[in-house]
């Protein structure tokens, strides 16, 4: 049913008749340009003023300055998370672009595996919603209520699967979340294409500066109003139903929903109210759109989950990444709005004492914000601009030739600058060829990616001679990546914090270049807890933000000069960040330290490494403690050996530290010892059968239990429960089997000559020299456990290349090398300097030179073994009958000798001197057989 | 005409096209050009329902609008069109569409090769003329550039880069003072270029280092770079296009089944991905796998199955005309078809069936004869 007498009658009667002469099925078509129409009606009417934006749109910009200035609205509802509202005040601190932050790692109500959530809504200076919030917090009496969701509900509302596969984002922002106003762009990839197809042009932000931007900049208010509406109307009616449509209508049910209850609590003269929200909401549907519906929406509540806010820096490359914009779109709309500020002459509103905008535009934007309102016309019913419009091309700008002018010289300027061998012919055909691109596609005037073009292609020859090519550098040109900057007093206090105590050093932490610090910790002893907080922070923060050039911290050491990068002002971000888990760096540290012990994943390595970074950066004893004796926790609890290395580097290095540090070992350090102790003995057994656990992971348990031993038994450990775990080990595998024999020879279980002869017999059978070298590589590890075993190992290894085939000797060596770099590093200087104790130190002497073991004597046989004195021997040598017998029987041939000659020689004199002893002194004796009887 | 021919160049082949488009063009030509830059924007890219035209202009060169438009514009400036590209991206072929769309003649060619000297692009003499009248402009030969000069016309230079760089560097002077002296001669020794001369050049980015041109000489030039297509879509484009071109020509009837298309099109893709992820030259195959090898191997299948065939393309065909055409080196190219045979076709023919198992039949044999 057509309406004739409303506004848009005639415009919609054009339509419908257009409609019925293009479109093949005449069931949609009709709908959706009535609809069209319909909308912009509908919105237009509305008791309540919408004003509707697109983001990053300086058109919307200056329709907002402009309506501003004529309106004077007393309330701004605006289309922005309304939790995110006390962070506003905080803008004028703040360097454009950046960011206002919601941050949660506390999760109650969703999933865990979403933490940390965060949202970010990136504020430039060229948007219609900064225009409105400077409006609003610098005119007294203007509220500004923001109406959106809250930052909950973004989750609440978030469809699961699509919060679960966050991707990672490059720039800024990380992986937040971005929400914006005025999201504005064809919901379907069909329909973007046609536009872009059909507009000739290759990306979203150059058709929306061509169709919409250029013609909508000069024009008036209605125009403006009802094309925006109008296109937010189109993406609208072709948008696919879906999750997405669902929580838009939800948002814009909440909306309304709010901006009503305001109404109605504060009394606000509705025609004194504005309504800022993107074209896409302004064309709604909903039932609930309008002050005058009486729909409800029941607004669910907010989780349990704890929000913290926040405003972090963001750069128009963070925007353009986030919102798959084009590449320089956001920077190409920031130039475009900067210029069409200078030629409308108009003034757009600035918060007072924002920093790196204009300062003059400012001033005046202040003065006509509290001074003149510019007269306000009647409101009259809004006349229909859209025909008009649509049937016209838009009016073009003028060829601005002073402009042009000034990029091509720029650009030729900043390429020779990059390596291009560009001149001013270049400069020349850059312009003349930016003229004809134009005239190609349709315009009268080159717009900026007109002149990219034809830069690119008047400059850009075969290679790149520089790290930046000619496009980027037109990026550049044209207003460049602008990176925000959140002031001082907007920081967080643990921000604020960090640059307090970092100000000793003397540097502009706000610069976005490096800066170097020289610390010397000896003439300057103040900077000492300066240099402590760069170790803290060097710790938390990623690692470009805070670099140590020269200096390190570790147990025991201490530094005399430091030498740091630091890049504050690039990582402000990351600072920021940290301090939405604290109010103190101190405070995080432990916060994470904390954490990484009491993770489900942690280990006994982690708790010790978390031990060591607490003695490190904190020196606090009572929290070390603490650490330490979750430590022993998590190794009790353990049942895998993997981490046995880690641990006993660890231990290693804190029991030193506290050996050389205090006056005794802290409880925990010996509860982990006895407790390592018993739990290496349990699991030795089962580590040298089971064939996941390497040799190195048990050349680690035995070490822990060979070095640690002497403090393990006097702490009440007993020694045999070490002996019986070795015993109870058979391994199968040649590496562990060498281990195992190391680890009898060390408990005296197997002496060094029998360990030589095992050695010898292994070289000498050829169906086990093959494996050989796999008995080698344990014993390298056993020097972990019995170092007295290197002279040994070093022994085995000249054998082994003396006497082992070619065939298992050449395809050994490399792995031999590959194998001690990985696993066996620490103990090659050992290795290596047994070696040179064994080996002659110059060439000639090795000619002469025989190895130790060959020169070895043999034993004295004829000397014999010492026979013992006493009254065994005696019997014996009285009776040799029985004893020859066997000795006959068996085979053997010997000789009798008498325990008072030869080796026994001394052997009666201390049986004789105890006789005398005690015929001396009886009284012990005679009382002990007194005691006895 | 165009019957008579062999090839027949775009101007000859699209001449009734050009006549119609230059019938209602009323946009600004500049020089003496046949046609403004929209109708030849439109005559490369082919027409649309939004243009409002009343017949339609078939699309015959595919890529990206803007490196249309960035080479008219060049050539209607003062500097010399250099395409430059890997082999089979259609720098060629674009180069003649626009000399065909601009001036009407394409042919005027200078084929850049190891051989190319100066007189090629310049003039050269008719000895026995000389002798029997001496040096005159009537004894004188003069180039396909010269004869562009002289007509005000496009000349073309196709692979510049192949020929040594004192012969590219007679380019220079005729780029920048846009004249030729001919010192031979007392009078008369100069020929002027005419409104509307410029040269499109052609290089292969392959050849790069070859012959690098002088700095002087690239001033001179815009460079346009045409990238390889991936765009699976414009690619399908490309092949049907060209291929029924060369069916045309052949006076071939022969119908192309898309599902035939698919598997050339999936392999090349294939083959493309692994030559990327290639670390040495001896794991990728010699070929550059552009988009003008595949129309290659789709014209010896098509030509096999006709004249040795049942004049119908089949799979097992097709697969014999990819490997005998990429199996250049043996054994290199022989061991990468072999590894893409057994670890993407045969899981493929498994899984998707259709015409991949005698694809992976007619591949297998073609590689059993050629090892």
């Amino acid at each position: 049913m057509i309406d004739q007498t409303s506004t848009f009658g005639s415009l919609r009667e054009q339509l419908l008749e257009a409609a019925a002469a293009f479109a093949d099925s005449p069931v949609a078509v009709p709908g959706i340009l009535a609809g069209l129409v319909d909308d912009v009606d509908r919105a237009l009417r509305e008791k309540l003023e919408i004003f509707p934006v697109c983001h990053h749109s300086p058109a919307s910009a200056l329709a907002m300055v402009r309506r501003l200035r004529e309106k004077q609205p007393k309330v701004i509802y605006l289309e922005l998370c309304e939790d995110l509202q006390p962070l506003l005040t905080e803008l004028r601190n703040c360097r454009l672009p950046v960011a206002a932050q919601a941050f949660a790692t506390d999760l109650d109500g969703f999933p865990k595996s979403w933490a940390p959530l965060s949202v970010v809504a990136p504020i430039t200076e060229a948007s219609a919603e900064y225009q409105a919030i400077a409006y609003a917090l610098e005119t007294p009496g203007v509220e500004l209520v923001l109406v959106d969701r809250s930052t909950d509900h973004v989750f609440q509302w978030a469809p699961k699967e699509e919060a679960k596969e966050r991707k990672e984002e490059a720039g800024l922002h990380g992986d937040a979340v971005g929400v914006e106003i005025g999201d504005l762009r064809p919901r379907f990839a069909e329909l973007e294409e046609h536009l872009l197809h059909h507009g000739k042009v290759r990306h979203w932000s150059e058709w929306w500066d061509q169709y919409v931007e250029q013609p909508l900049s000069g024009a008036d208010y209605d125009t403006y109003r009802q094309v925006m509406v109008l296109i937010g109307s189109l993406f609208r009616r072709l948008t696919p139903d879906g999750d997405r449509l669902a929580v838009d209508e939800d948002r814009e049910r909440y909306m309304w929903t709010r901006m009503r209850e305001h109404l109605a609590a504060g009394g606000a003269d509705p025609g004194d109210c504005l309504y800022v929200c993107g074209a896409f909401h302004a064309a709604s549907r909903v039932e609930q759109f309008g002050l005058d519906s009486t729909a409800t929406f029941e607004i669910s509540p907010r989780t349990g989950t704890k929000w913290l806010y926040g405003l972090i820096p963001s750069s128009h490359s963070a925007i353009e990444a986030q919102f798959g914009l084009a590449p320089g779109s956001v920077s190409i709309a920031a130039a475009t709005w900067a210029k069409a500020v200078n030629r409308t002459k108009l003034a757009p509103f600035q918060l007072t004492g924002q920093k790196g905008t204009r300062k003059r535009a400012g001033a005046r934007g202040a003065r006509g914000a509290r001074g003149k309102p510019l007269p306000q016309k009647a409101d009259a019913a809004p006349a229909d601009r859209l025909t008009g419009f649509l049937s016209r091309p838009p009016a073009l700008d003028a060829l601005d030739e002073a402009e042009l002018l000034g990029w091509c010289v720029d650009i030729v300027r900043l390429a020779r600058r990059n390596g291009y061998l560009a001149s001013t012919a270049d400069a020349i055909a850059v312009f003349e060829t930016s003229i004809l691109l134009a005239g190609l596609r349709n315009r009268a005037r080159p717009t900026p990616y007109d002149f990219q073009d034809a830069a690119v292609t008047c400059i850009e020859k075969d290679v790149v001679p520089g790290r930046r090519d000619v496009r980027r550098l037109c990026e550049i040109l044209l207003g460049g990546d602008r990176v925000g900057e959140v002031g001082y007093d907007a920081l967080p206090p643990l921000a604020r914090n960090v640059y307090d105590r970092l100000a000793p050093l003397g540097l502009d932490l706000d610069k976005r270049t490096i800066q170097r610090a020289l610390i010397d910790l000896n003439a300057h002893p103040e900077l000492v807890p300066c240099s402590d907080l760069l170790w803290m922070l060097r710790y938390l923060l990623p690692d470009d933000a805070v670099r140590p050039i020269m200096g390190e911290r570790r147990l025991g050491e201490r530094s005399i000069q430091e030498s740091w990068d630091l890049a504050f002002g690039k990582h402000q971000r990351s600072v920021i960040e940290l301090g939405y888990e604290g109010v103190t760096i101190e405070q995080v540290l432990e916060q994470r330290l904390r954490r990484s012990v009491w993770d489900p994943k942690a280990t006994a390595a982690v708790a010790l490494a978390a031990v060591e970074d607490a003695v490190l950066f904190l020196g606090s004893r009572r929290f070390a403690d603490e650490l330490g004796a979750r430590a022993v926790e998590l190794l009790a609890a353990e049942r895998g050996v993997d981490d046995a290395p880690e641990v006993l580097r660890r231990i290693r290095r804190l029991l030193a530290y506290y050996r050389a540090n205090e006056p005794e070992l802290p409880a925990w350090c010996e509860a982990f010892v006895t407790a390592g102790y018993a739990h290496y003995c349990t699991l030795l057994p089962t580590a040298f059968v089971d064939d996941d656990t390497g040799v190195r992971q048990v050349g680690a348990m035995l070490g822990f239990l060979f070095t640690m031993e002497s403090l393990a038994l006097a702490l009440g450990c007993d020694r045999a429960q070490l002996e019986l775990a070795v015993q109870q080990s058979h391994p199968e595998a040649p590496a562990k089997v060498a281990l195992l024999w190391a680890a009898h020879t060390q408990l005296g279980l197997l002496t060094m000559a029998d360990l030589r002869a095992r050695c010898d017999e292994l070289l000498a059978n050829p169906l086990v020299v093959p494996s050989v070298p796999q008995y080698i590589m344990g014993f390298v590890q056993a020097m972990e456990p019995a170092p007295a075993l290197s002279g040994f190992v070093v022994e085995m290894i000249s054998k082994a290349f003396g006497r082992l085939p070619d065939s298992v000797l050449l395809p050994w060596l490399p792995k031999l090398i590959t194998t001690l770099r990985a696993g066996a590093a620490e103990l090659v200087p050992v290795l290596v300097r047994e070696a040179g104790r064994t080996f002659p130190g110059s060439l000639p002497a090795v000619d002469s030179w025989v190895p130790p073991w060959s020169a070895r004597p043999k034993p004295a046989a004829a000397i014999g073994a010492p026979v013992a004195s006493g009254p065994v021997a005696e019997l014996l040598l009285g009776h040799p009958a029985a004893c020859d017998g066997v000795a006959g029987l068996l085979g053997c041939e010997g000789e009798w000798r008498d325990p008072a000659s030869g080796g026994g020689a001394g052997g009666g004199r201390p049986a004789r001197e105890v006789t005398a002893l005690l015929t001396a002194h009886p009284g012990p004796a005679l009382a002990l057989a007194g005691l006895l009887a | 005409m165009s019957d008579d021919m062999l090839r027949a160049p775009a101007e000859v082949k699209y001449a009734e096209e050009l006549d119609w488009l230059e019938s209602i063009d009323d946009g600004p030509k500049p020089f003496s050009w046949r046609l403004s830059p929209r109708m030849i924007r439109l005559f490369v890219l082919g027409s649309e329902r939004s243009d409002g035209l009343d017949r339609e202009i078939a699309q015959k060169w595919f890529g990206d609008r803007s490196f249309v438009e960035r080479s008219i514009v060049t050539l209607a400036s003062d500097r010399g069109l250099l395409l430059i590209g890997d082999p089979g991206t259609g720098k060629s072929w674009l180069a003649e569409l626009l000399s065909a769309a601009i001036c009407r003649n394409s042919t005027l060619v200078v084929q850049g090769t190891a051989g190319t000297t100066e007189d090629h692009i310049k003039y050269s003499w008719n000895v026995s003329m000389v002798i029997a009248k001496g040096q005159s402009r009537d004894s004188m030969i003069p180039s396909p550039i010269m004869t562009a000069m002289e007509q005000g016309v496009i000349g073309r230079f196709e692979e510049l880069t192949r020929s040594t760089s004192d012969v590219q560097d007679a380019l220079i002077s005729i780029l920048s003072e846009k004249y030729v002296s001919i010192p031979e001669l007392d009078d008369d020794n100069i020929v002027f270029a005419q409104p509307g001369f410029s040269i499109i050049a052609t290089a292969n980015s392959r050849d790069r280092g070859v012959n690098d041109l002088s700095s002087a000489l690239k001033r001179r030039f815009n460079f346009v770079r045409i990238p390889v297509v991936t765009n699976k879509k414009s690619e399908a484009e490309i092949v049907r296009f060209r291929t029924e071109e060369l069916l045309r020509r052949h006076r071939i009837e022969l119908d192309l089944p898309p599902t035939l298309l698919d598997i050339l099109l999936q392999s090349f893709a294939d083959l493309r991905s692994a030559a990327a992820s290639a670390t040495s030259d001896d794991e990728k195959l010699e070929s550059a796998l552009s988009t003008a090898e595949q129309i290659g191997v789709l014209e010896d299948a098509i030509l096999h199955s006709h004249f040795f065939g049942d004049r119908t393309l089949r799979a097992q065909t097709l697969a014999g005309s990819l490997v005998g055409s990429l199996a250049r080196r043996s054994p290199e190219d022989l061991a990468i078809l072999n590894k893409y045979w057994h670890g993407v076709v045969e899981p493929r023919s498994k899984k998707d069936g259709g015409e991949w198992p005698e694809f992976l039949e007619g591949g297998r044999e073609a590689i059993a004869t050629l090892s």
